[in-house]
């Protein structure tokens, strides 16, 4: 018969599990029933110290562990586990966070989320997709109205007006007025977006900063020079007159330019100049034309003379 | 002094009253500058002609005990905490609710204080709300102040509703915009158990696709789900049947965003 001896029980109150220590294990002979009485005191008297201390439960856990291991073959005589852990700590389910297990952790730090570094850094590359932003009534209405203004418009004038205030502004519109130039406010960035898609996309970088448009119907290019040059504040940066891009100076020079009936009328009168002459030599007395004549068939004989000495 | 009055005339009443050198008038045609007012553009507010208000649009009463005839007691079963939801995580009539982002028990106090705090912060007239959990129904014990132990199981004291991870509490829909909703449900939402967010259709399937990514686009060769299926260096030793299946993503009531 054996019998389960428990010498001490500690139970350690930070750790999770019960540690209970058995000490020995006496397999108890028929031959050693009279036991010496201090040791079968000492056995007697340390069983009834565990039954005060060890609670329902865990006797229950004893009788059963007791049992299991009883039932079982040990492997050798005088075999003992050296701790059994008994679990009675916290559940699975706790309002503080459970202390894991080193093993745990290690798992837990070598499987984390890593994620994918990009190859490129955000930000250091402009993105190719152009943000299409979606324009607005108002703007849709700016480009008819400039779609309109360019084909009506023969010249569009570019300025910049710095610090003009209003008095100027009415001034300089009075007098352009009488010269039917119409002075037109357009924001920039409509401009360019009108521009770009246009035929005058090389127009764009006129328009940077506070500018004003000057349009007219006749290219009156001197008249609005002259009024220009009386109001201070406004600079001409450029033009297109007749489709034809013009820088300023460009303009100036083309303001210089004869009109153009003054530039046909030169063109045809130089045509005619040979058979107008020939008309009016004709309507002269008829002395002076024998006259010149003669002096031409002169000159030819005297041409033809010194020609046949060289022949000859 | 006659340029600034003009200007400020000028600047106030741009429609042009007066004729200004016979020249074209209207909203568009300004003599004095450019218009910019009419250039900003703004974003069209949203069409709420096909949402249907409830009748009854505010939160209803919920009671404090279920009305059962011979109430039994239950063990603990804290597994209900455990985990994530086995349902109830999306929008059924509402735009708008409270998602929790970890398990814990609402006992009537809580939904006491989200329903009037609900019901005293809403516009009827434009949004309901709508519970999504169920009254307390989970019966909890507890044995007399000073008691010792034993003696048998203690007395029902009061009831609770155990919430998982990632269950919608409340819904609120209607005629608004998360902006005008989400101070209330923050409100509400803080004074929970467990930690809870604020979403929205969109913003709770932007979470859900978000951890769908984070799994797909992992640089890590090993995940938790790998080593521990196959019990690589003996590791099912310290980890539970619960990790295995949930892949280390919970452990008791709380949930770790990070996991994957």
């Amino acid at each position: 018969m054996q019998h389960w001896f428990y010498s001490t029980m500690t139970l350690q109150q930070d750790s999770i599990k019960t540690t209970v220590h058995v000490c020995s294990l006496t397999a108890r002979l028929p031959a050693q029933t009279q036991s010496p009485a201090v040791s079968s005191g000492g056995r007697r008297s340390s069983e009834c110290i565990i039954r005060a201390v060890v609670t329902s439960g865990i006797t229950f856990f004893l009788s059963m562990m007791a049992a299991t291991l009883c039932g079982k073959l040990l492997p050798k005589q005088g075999w003992l586990p050296v701790t059994q852990s008994v679990r009675h700590g916290s559940k699975a389910v706790t309002r503080h966070r459970k202390p894991i297990h080193i093993l745990k952790q290690k798992l837990l730090a070598v499987t984390k989320y890593v994620p994918p570094t990009p190859v490129v850094p955000k930000g250091a590359y402009p993105s190719e997709r152009q943000e299409v932003k979606e324009e607005s009534g108002f703007v849709l209405l700016l480009k008819r109205e400039l779609k309109k203004l360019f084909q009506d418009y023969k010249m569009v004038a570019v300025a910049q007006n710095c610090n003009s205030n209003a008095e100027d502004m009415r001034i300089l519109k009075h007098r352009l007025h009488r010269h039917g130039i119409a002075v037109k406010f357009f924001p920039n960035q409509v401009m360019c977006s009108f521009l770009s898609d246009s035929v005058y996309s090389n127009m764009a970088p006129l328009f940077i900063g506070p500018t004003v448009l000057f349009v007219s119907k006749e290219p009156k290019v001197k008249e609005m020079l002259t009024s220009l040059r009386s109001s201070p504040q406004m600079t001409l940066l450029g033009a297109c007159i007749d489709n034809t891009l013009l820088s300023a100076q460009g303009v100036v020079s083309y303001s210089k330019l004869p009109s153009v009936s003054v530039v046909q009328g030169e063109l045809v009168s130089g045509l005619a100049m040979m058979t107008a002459h020939t008309a009016s030599m004709l309507q002269r007395h008829p002395a002076h034309l024998s006259a010149l004549l003669q002096q031409y068939v002169k000159q030819q004989s005297s041409e033809e003379a010194p020609k046949a000495e060289e022949a000859t | 002094m006659a340029a600034t009055l003009y200007t400020a005339w000028a600047v106030g009443g741009l429609t042009g009253v007066c004729r200004v050198n016979g020249h074209q008038q209207g909203p568009l045609h300004c003599h004095l500058k450019v218009l910019v007012a009419g250039l900003q553009t703004y974003e069209i507010p949203p069409d709420y002609s096909d949402v249907v208000l409830p009748a009854k649009p505010k939160l209803k009463f919920v009671n404090k005990v279920p009305n059962l005839k011979k109430p039994k007691r239950e063990p603990k079963k804290l597994r209900d905490i455990q985990g994530p939801t086995r349902g109830a995580d999306s929008f059924t009539q509402g735009q708008y609710g409270i998602v929790a982002l970890g398990g814990g028990y609402l006992h009537w106090g809580h939904i006491e204080m989200m329903r009037l705090t609900i019901n005293r912060k809403m516009d009827a007239r434009t949004m309901f709300a709508r519970w999504c959990i169920s009254g307390p129904y989970k019966p909890i014990t507890r044995k007399g102040l000073g008691q010792r132990m034993g003696g048998g199981k203690g007395a029902i004291d009061h009831y609770v509703t155990p919430v998982r991870y990632g269950r919608l509490i409340v819904e609120v829909g209607g005629k608004v915009e998360l902006e005008e909703v989400k101070h209330i449900l923050t409100e509400v939402a803080k004074k929970l158990p467990f930690p809870a967010q604020v979403v929205s259709r969109e913003s709770l399937a932007a979470l859900k696709k978000k951890h769908a990514d984070m799994e797909q686009n992992n640089q890590n060769p090993w995940t938790f789900k790998q080593i521990v299926q196959g019990n690589m260096l003996g590791i099912r030793r310290v980890v539970s049947p619960f990790d295995v299946h949930h892949c280390g993503r919970f452990s008791g009531k709380f949930h770790f965003p990070g996991r994957v």
